[in-house]
């Protein structure tokens, strides 16, 4: 594999493409267009951490994260026909990859809302319900699971661009301009999901800001 | 809160992220340096941020791509049974059978008309012309009959002497 990959950089490197098509990525995938499935094996080895990765930052299943990252896959493996270099292979990915997760939090939301209905005084307020912050003290030393569950909550709780924007920034690093064409917006529209999402966060983790973690001089 | 704070608060993500224009970017940090709600809003969102890392990366699984390519194997399984009973050729399938029907009617019905089995007749006059053919079959073998009869007169004298 290492070898096809290889002699596929090569000549992708002799054709002299620039910008998004220079990506090593998107000449393996142009080498997987011509019948190359070595090269699809590499991409799926080269990018499947990232992918499972990031749905699992939607999911936290790590079983069902991988069963996306392969949908993710599937579906890359099937747009290979249509597939176009028009931008980095990473944001076709992540785009992908975004709509598996929130199609999968969707239906997840929507089997949940089907319980809650029948089995509410079971449920209480619905799995997004997040604890009043005047209604209850957190302890001084809060078990990182709970803090863990708290981020993930606080997190899943944020509208779904939000949400997208949120986790492509902080857990791929992207830049506003990568994120803006990940999910097809203008990077102003993202500069305003971010703080908007920012401050959303702010306010749901306030009570475990204020246990001492993580304070840093801002200058 | 005064106007410039505003607009300090709607742009901080964006400097806390370094997303902002380096002239735009030394304003803030102007303003934060003698705003002391804004610089305490700052630390809040920074510190709010810094805890999404403590959200545990995925576990890592060994074999991802070795079961990803075992499913695309099952993919192209499909795909390809699939192919087989795509619609053009199922109406294939069914025009073939029809035809197949239809000449097998034909050829029996040219398979009857020659061995022209007997029909029962309905009307009276079918019944007349019927009973007039079985005669004329009758006469037939009647003729028969009386030529086997002569020529058994011809070779067997009866008891009274005759014959040939």
């Amino acid at each position: 594999m290492a070898k096809a990959a290889v002699a596929v950089a090569g000549s992708f490197e002799r054709q002299g493409r620039r910008g998004a098509a220079a990506d090593y990525d998107v000449g393996l995938m142009l080498a997987f267009q011509k019948g190359n499935e070595l090269a699809f094996q590499e991409l799926v080895e080269r990018n499947h951490g990232r992918v499972t990765g990031l749905i699992y930052r939607f999911i936290s299943d790590a079983s069902d994260a991988e069963d996306l990252g392969q949908e993710v896959f599937l579906r890359i493996y099937r747009a290979r026909k249509t597939y176009k270099p028009t931008a980095k292979f990473s944001t076709w990915m992540f785009r992908i990859t975004a709509n598996v997760s929130l199609n999968a939090l969707r239906s997840r939301a929507n089997r949940r809302d089907d319980v809650s209905i029948d089995q509410l005084s079971d449920f209480g307020d619905g799995p997004r319900a997040m604890p009043d912050p005047d209604s209850r003290m957190p302890d001084v030393h809060l078990h990182q699971r709970e803090l863990q569950e708290k981020v993930r909550e606080a997190i899943l709780a944020l509208p779904e661009k939000q949400q997208v924007a949120v986790i492509l920034n902080k857990y791929e690093g992207m830049s506003y301009a990568d994120i803006a064409k990940t999910i097809g917006c203008t990077t102003m529209a993202v500069k305003s999901l971010l703080a908007r999402a920012r401050d959303n966060l702010k306010d749901r983790l306030l009570l475990y800001i204020r246990t001492g973690r993580g304070r840093q001089r801002v200058s | 809160m005064p106007s410039p704070c505003q607009w300090i608060r709607s742009v901080l993500a964006a400097y806390l992220d370094g997303e902002l224009k380096p002239s735009t970017a030394k304003a803030v940090r102007r303003h934060l340096e003698h705003c002391e709600s804004c610089r305490a809003h700052a630390r809040l969102l920074r510190d709010s941020w810094g805890l999404l890392d403590e959200s545990p990366p995925a576990p890592v699984r060994a074999g991802f791509t070795e079961r990803m390519m075992a499913r695309i194997v099952e993919e192209k399984d499909l795909n390809a049974v699939a192919s087989r009973l795509r619609p053009h050729r199922v109406r294939q399938r069914v025009v073939a059978s029809v035809l197949g029907m239809a000449a097998g009617l034909v050829l029996g019905f040219v398979a009857y008309s020659w061995t022209g089995l007997p029909q029962e007749p309905t009307s009276p006059v079918e019944r007349d012309v019927s009973h007039s053919v079985s005669f004329i079959e009758d006469v037939d073998l009647l003729d028969e009959i009386a030529v086997i009869q002569a020529i058994d007169r011809l070779v067997i004298p009866d008891e009274t002497g005759n014959g040939a």
